[in-house]
This record gives structure tokens, sequence and C-alpha cells, in this order.
């Protein structure tokens, strides 16, 4: 009963981000739209609902499965990408080379060091 | 066979059974051969799917609409990424001012490389939308893509060679640059291999993998935000 009362919250926020991507005509999905809502609604009670989070634990272990059909997809499209074979693999490997050194520069010049006041005590 | 494969396409039932079937194949055939790092249990799964699909000669049309049942719930488990974002919400009080500059920055790159690339070589503006998103979780990115215009099929296929290739970077150039710090792997790998590179960070370590949960999911939020609007800015007809 837990994971089906978890499973009505989700659905429920969905539904929440649905109505609030078509009032207000936002460029997003609802789903992005209710994760948001979800993540306010446990910021100001403070605490995640135990409900909630029994239904989301096994649900993201599915995400794996629930995008497999549009994996599969891939293999319908190939012939369309294969003019622009050049250009998606490039922008793919080199794209992310490049965007993981940048992560990494920034994030190193602007992270503070793990001795300094702000970390939280989950290390070493 | 092929009338009572023609009945059984007219029930989701088939395809979900077919879905479920290879994802479990794929995964224990994963782990038989040692968990590599380059090969994720999902592309094992989908390679089966597809190879399967071709033998019954089942159009792809027809696997997709019985599957798009499964697909449904990718709504729900997109709103459920809010638990793990929350639990990490310590991590966001505590580094909020690196964050809220490192992160716009590092997830608006990861896009602009990607699509500065292709459009110098030449892709059309539907293909630039279905690479833009591509080192964003794939339930987010979906919602992207099909918001900019672009292919679902062709972004998966990115997402993928992306993830694998940011785990791949991250790990040379942290070794090259002597980096150690868990944190900073995990951010890298969140921000530029999703929730395959988040895998890796958890095998780095919790407090990697915490931080590349943190990484992925504010990016995913991040470029649903952000993407749209820059693309509309620059001009691209969605």
């Amino acid at each position: 009963m837990r994971v089906l009362r978890g499973f009505f919250w989700l659905v429920g926020f969905w539904l929440a981000g649905d109505a609030l991507v078509r009032l207000a005509q936002l460029p997003l999905s609802p789903g992005v739209v209710g994760l948001m809502l979800l993540t306010l609604y446990f910021v100001v009670r403070g605490r995640v609902n135990e409900d909630v989070a029994g239904a989301a634990q096994p649900l993201i272990m599915l995400l794996a499965m629930l995008i497999m059909p549009g994996v599969v997809g891939v293999f319908e499209v190939l012939d369309k990408v294969a003019e622009h074979w050049l250009a998606v693999t490039a922008s793919l490997t080199l794209g992310t080379l490049l965007s993981v050194a940048s992560t990494l520069w920034l994030m190193r010049r602007l992270l503070p060091q793990t001795t300094s006041t702000s970390c939280d005590g989950d290390a070493p | 066979m092929s009338a009572l494969i023609d009945a059984w396409l007219q029930t989701p039932l088939l395809a979900i059974g077919l879905s479920i079937g290879a994802y479990l194949t794929g995964f224990a055939l994963f782990r038989r051969l040692g968990s590599p790092g380059w090969c994720p249990p999902i592309l094992i799964a989908s390679l089966l799917l597809a190879a399967t699909l071709r033998l019954l000669d089942i159009p792809y049309d027809d696997y997709r609409r019985g599957a798009a049942w499964l697909m449904l719930l990718l709504g729900p488990a997109t709103v459920a990424l809010a638990v793990p974002l929350y639990q990490q919400m310590h991590h966001v009080r505590a580094l909020w001012r690196p964050l809220a500059v490192c992160l716009p920055v590092a997830t608006l790159l990861a896009a602009f490389y990607a699509v500065a690339i292709a459009w110098a070589l030449g892709a059309p503006p539907s293909l630039l939308a279905s690479l833009a998103p591509k080192s964003v979780t794939a339930p987010i990115a979906m919602g992207i893509t099909e918001t900019l215009g672009g292919s679902v099929s062709i972004l998966m296929g990115g997402l993928l060679i992306t993830g694998v290739a940011a785990t791949a970077f991250v790990t040379l150039l942290g070794r090259w640059l002597k980096i150690d710090d868990e944190r900073l792997l995990g951010l890298a790998l969140g921000v530029n291999g999703h929730a395959i590179g988040t895998v890796r960070a958890f095998e780095i370590g919790p407090t990697a993998g915490a931080f590349a949960s943190l990484g992925m999911t504010l990016t995913g939020v991040l470029t649903a935000l952000l993407l749209p609007l820059v693309w509309r800015l620059a001009g691209f007809a969605a």
C-alpha cells in the first residue's frame, strides 16, 4: 500500500507539473516541473515523505528499462544519421572531452578545498 | 507463428514482455562479462531487443506503440528524482556559491560544444536539436529534445556514447591532472556523463556518487530551464 500511496503522489505531482506547463505555456516537460515542485515541497516540509521515497526508489531503478524502447529506435535511424556521421561523432566525443576538461578546470578553481570549513562530514 | 505475433501485436503486453525480458537478459550478460564500464547493460539489452524484433519480423513502430505503455512511467519516474535530489540538499547548502557559478556554466558549455562542433561540420537544425541535451539524464533529455524539435531516437544514441565517453575522459583527465577530490570527480561525472557517469562515480566512492547524482539532477533541471531559452535567442527554429 505504501508504494501505491507514493506512486499516487508522484502521479499527482506530474499532473500538477503538466497543469503549470499548460497554464504558463512553459517550454519545459511536465516531469521536470513536477520534479521541481516535489523538491520544493520537501524543502518546505524539511523532510522526505516516506511513502514517496518508497515508490521513488524502485521507479528510479527501472529508469534504464523505461528508456530502452527509445534506445532501440537508434538502429532505425542509423541510415538517416549516416550522412552526418562525422558531425555526430565529433560532436559527441570531442564535445564531451572539451566539456569534461572545462568542468574539471572550473570546479577545481571554484570548489573550496576539502580541508576548509564547508565540508560536511561524509568524507573521508 | 506470424499469425500469433500479429494477434499479440494487438495488445501492448507483447512489447512490454519483450522489453522486460531483454532488460533482464542484458543485465545478466553484463554481470557475466564482469560489469565492463564501456558497455553499459542498457546497450546490451537494446542490441538484444533490436535483434529479437528483427528475428520475429516485428516492425519497430508496432513495437513502439506497445512499449509506449511502459514509457508512460517515465513521467512519474522523472518526478521521483526529487527524492535523491532532496537527500543531497545539504551539499547544495554547504557549497551553493561555487555550485551556482559552476553548474549553469558547465551545463551550457556541454550543450554549446556539442552544437557548435556539429554545426561547423554541417549538421542540420533537427540534428542539432537531437544532440544539444546529450549530457542530460535520459528522462529529462527526451522532454528537452521534443521541445527543441529533435529526434528522440538519435538523442538516445547520443546519450549512450556521451555517457561512456565522459566516464573514460573523467578517469583519464582526473589521473593526468592528479585530481583525487571525490566531490570534483563525482560532479564532473554527473554533469557530463548523466546516469552512466553516476554509476561509475559510485564505484569510486559514496561521496563521489552523491555528488554525481547531485550534478546529474541539477544539470538536467538547469538544462531544461536554460536550453529552450538560449535556443530561441540563438534563432534556431523549434
